[in-house]
């Protein structure tokens, strides 16, 4: 799976940077101009100085994609993906496709020859290798800290694009929003995250990648017990019947890679998930799968993750 | 090497083993295994989530009936289905390829099967449970065919051969279905529909299982043509059996049991090859004889991985694949060194 690594290359960059960074550090009192030539930004995995409004950037995160894509920003070259519909242009020929979610193509990054490459979640294990091609930055969201760490990584791509005042003013209205869900979730309830894959469904707790919904959004889980699994915890319908939530909130991963196979309402539609609390009251509710799914941590997405649980939990 | 084949030589002729092995199972014990089972099964209806004892049952509230009928009765019935008839297939597969280590799983069967599914997928947009049956069987019978063929084709020089092919093929096609579930992101959905697991198992959702009891039957119908096909060719046309098909009707069901199992629960691994082997070690080569207690074997064997399966985790499931291939390995193993000190 990993390519061969490139010795000189690494070296140059390494002095490349070194030399930047030197630089960097010996005129902190330099004035603008050469400020803009360069920003240094911190993120997952460490600190990178890349060029201040970069030209030609490849993004790995479709989150991050969305965020440069509702600031206006133009990228290069994306993966190959199942983009949500709000993205779907990214899909299409006009962008170079640089490889999957997980793993790079190195040769079509390398062909683009970009200023800035964005890696993010899936991506972030492939940042030393890409970091040898161009400036990296990893803007990886902490699942455990998500609303925190999403906007200081927001707020980090806004700095490198000379967005900051856009970006303060909708991270100032969702935690507006933020805090407004959060007071409605307190009274209604107990929540269980479900995601259904091919038939099957796992459930997911506060620290996984989808408990900013209790963590941050305020709803009751279900069951504290539930592990900070990745792919969740494998759970039978009986745990649903017997668990009972007032809400069940549903993501269909089929539906979030594109297969249509069997598709969440199916699964859940049986006999033990109707006897619910939730099912009964008409709080089953599915949430728009490729943006949980597939592009979390962008800024539009987040957005709109935090309306879809308001209508949930009105 | 040339212990084991010392070994073997010396005991091969000598029928007094086989025949203190054979008389060693006999119907009180088979009657004990049987009762085993019924009561192993009837725990695996008090073990869920959902609360439900057997005092409930002479009396149970809406909840516990709806417990009972749509989750755990389905999925002991799909349980013993899948575990009867992949012991049975593997089985069969067993005698007529002549070789203890040929199952489904050892000869690329449910490889096929797995590439059948990613086909069906991608060109049918998500197609149903019963399409991605079809083309799984249509699949498994063509691999299956094809082993069969390289081994008419080849001079097998040890028996570990037979089934070292079979794993080539297997890992080649899984390669194939592997590349493509990568190139269509379907890597992780390809993991789930494989591994294993009774958990989506609900009345109306695996009723396609009871397929595979039909050919279970068949397979017993048939027990004595296959015995005499495991003799060889010539030895079954001498005595008046149509050898080829035979042949092909055997794999034609142990094809056709695989992939209905993996399309409805996924792959259990060494199912068909351990479960087999077991029977016959205690029971000897008898292939209408073996069969029931192999298919009880297999349903046992399932039956009590899926209630580890249900219980290690509690509430939460385990694939049944995942428990499946360490308790397999580890009597795989057993069953590898046994045969080392007794010459199998």
């Amino acid at each position: 799976m990993r390519t061969p690594s490139r010795p000189m290359a690494a070296l140059s960059l390494t002095v490349a940077t070194a030399l930047a960074v030197s630089a960097c550090g010996g005129d902190t009192t330099a004035e603008a101009s050469s400020e803009s030539a360069e920003v240094t930004v911190a993120h997952a995995q460490g600190e990178t100085a890349v060029p201040a409004d970069p030209q030609t950037v490849v993004v790995f995160d479709v989150g991050v994609l969305s965020t440069l894509d509702s600031l206006g920003v133009e990228v290069a070259g994306v993966p190959e993906a199942t983009y949500p519909e709000s993205l779907a242009q990214y899909g299409g020929d006009e962008y170079a496709k640089v490889g999957s979610l997980f793993e790079p193509d190195y040769e079509a990054v390398d062909a683009l020859e970009p200023d800035l490459i964005v890696v993010g979640g899936r991506s972030a294990a492939v940042y030393p290798e890409l970091a040898e091609i161009a400036p990296t930055i990893d803007l990886t969201v902490d699942n455990g800290d998500f609303l925190a760490s999403f906007e200081e990584r927001v707020t980090t791509l806004a700095e490198v694009f000379g967005e900051e005042d856009a970006v303060a003013d909708r991270l100032a209205a969702l935690d507006q929003r933020v805090a407004e869900v959060r007071e409605t979730a307190a009274g209604a309830g107990d929540a269980l995250f479900v995601m259904t894959n091919a038939g099957e469904v796992s459930a997911y707790g506060p620290e996984t990648r989808f408990g900013m919904v209790y963590s941050e959004l305020g709803l009751t889980p279900t069951d504290e017990a539930l592990t900070a699994a990745d792919h969740g915890d494998a759970i039978s319908f009986e745990y649903i019947a017997e668990k009972d939530p007032d809400i069940l909130l549903v993501l269909d991963r089929d539906a979030a890679i594109g297969e249509s196979g069997t598709a969440a309402q199916q699964v859940l539609d049986n006999e033990l998930v109707r006897g619910t609390t939730a099912w009964q009251d008409d709080d089953v509710h599915h949430l728009d799968s490729s943006v949980w799914y597939i592009a979390p941590n962008g800024l539009p997405s987040v957005e709109q993750m935090v309306e879809e649980v308001a209508a949930a939990v009105e | 090497m040339t212990r084991t084949t010392g070994r073997r030589s010396g005991v091969a002729p000598a029928p007094r083993g086989q025949v203190r092995r054979r008389r060693g199972v006999q119907r009180w014990h088979v009657a004990a295994a049987l009762a085993t089972l019924v009561l192993a099964a009837l725990a695996s209806l008090f073990v869920g989530v959902g609360d439900l004892t057997p005092a409930d049952l002479l009396d149970p509230d809406e909840a516990q009936a709806r417990v009972l009928w749509t989750s755990r009765v389905p999925r002991l019935l799909a349980i013993l289905l899948a575990g009867s008839a992949m012991a049975v297939a593997g089985l069969v597969m067993m005698h007529l390829t002549r070789n203890r280590f040929v199952s489904p799983q050892t000869a690329g069967t449910t490889e096929w099967v797995g590439l059948g599914i990613v086909v069906a997928t991608l060109s049918f947009g998500g197609a149903s449970v019963l399409g991605k049956m079809v083309i799984g069987v249509v699949f498994a019978l063509a691999g299956t065919a094809l082993f069969v063929w390289l081994l008419q084709r080849m001079v097998l020089t040890d028996v570990v051969v037979v089934p070292l092919v079979g794993i080539l093929l297997g890992g080649v096609v899984s390669a194939a279905a592997t590349f493509l579930a990568y190139r269509f992101d379907l890597l992780q959905t390809v993991d789930v529909w494989m591994n294993g697991d009774f958990s989506g198992v609900l009345a109306g959702r695996y009723e396609l299982l009871w397929l595979v009891l039909a050919a279970t039957v068949v397979a017993y119908l048939w027990a004595d043509r296959f015995s005499v096909a495991g003799m060889g060719e010539s030895f079954a046309i001498n005595l008046g059996v149509a050898y080829t098909r035979v042949v092909m009707v055997g794999l034609a069901i142990a094809s056709v049991v695989t992939a209905i199992v993996v399309v409805s629960v996924g792959s259990i691994p060494f199912l068909g090859l351990v479960v087999p082997n077991l029977v016959t070690l205690a029971m000897g080569d008898d292939l209408r004889r073996v069969l029931p207690v192999t298919a009880l074997t297999g349903a046992a064997f399932v039956l009590v991985c899926d209630v580890l399966a249900r219980t290690v985790r509690y509430p939460y499931e385990v694939p049944v694949g995942m428990i499946g291939g360490v308790v397999g390995g580890v009597l795989f193993i057993w069953l590898l060194l046994r045969a080392r000190k007794r010459a199998l």
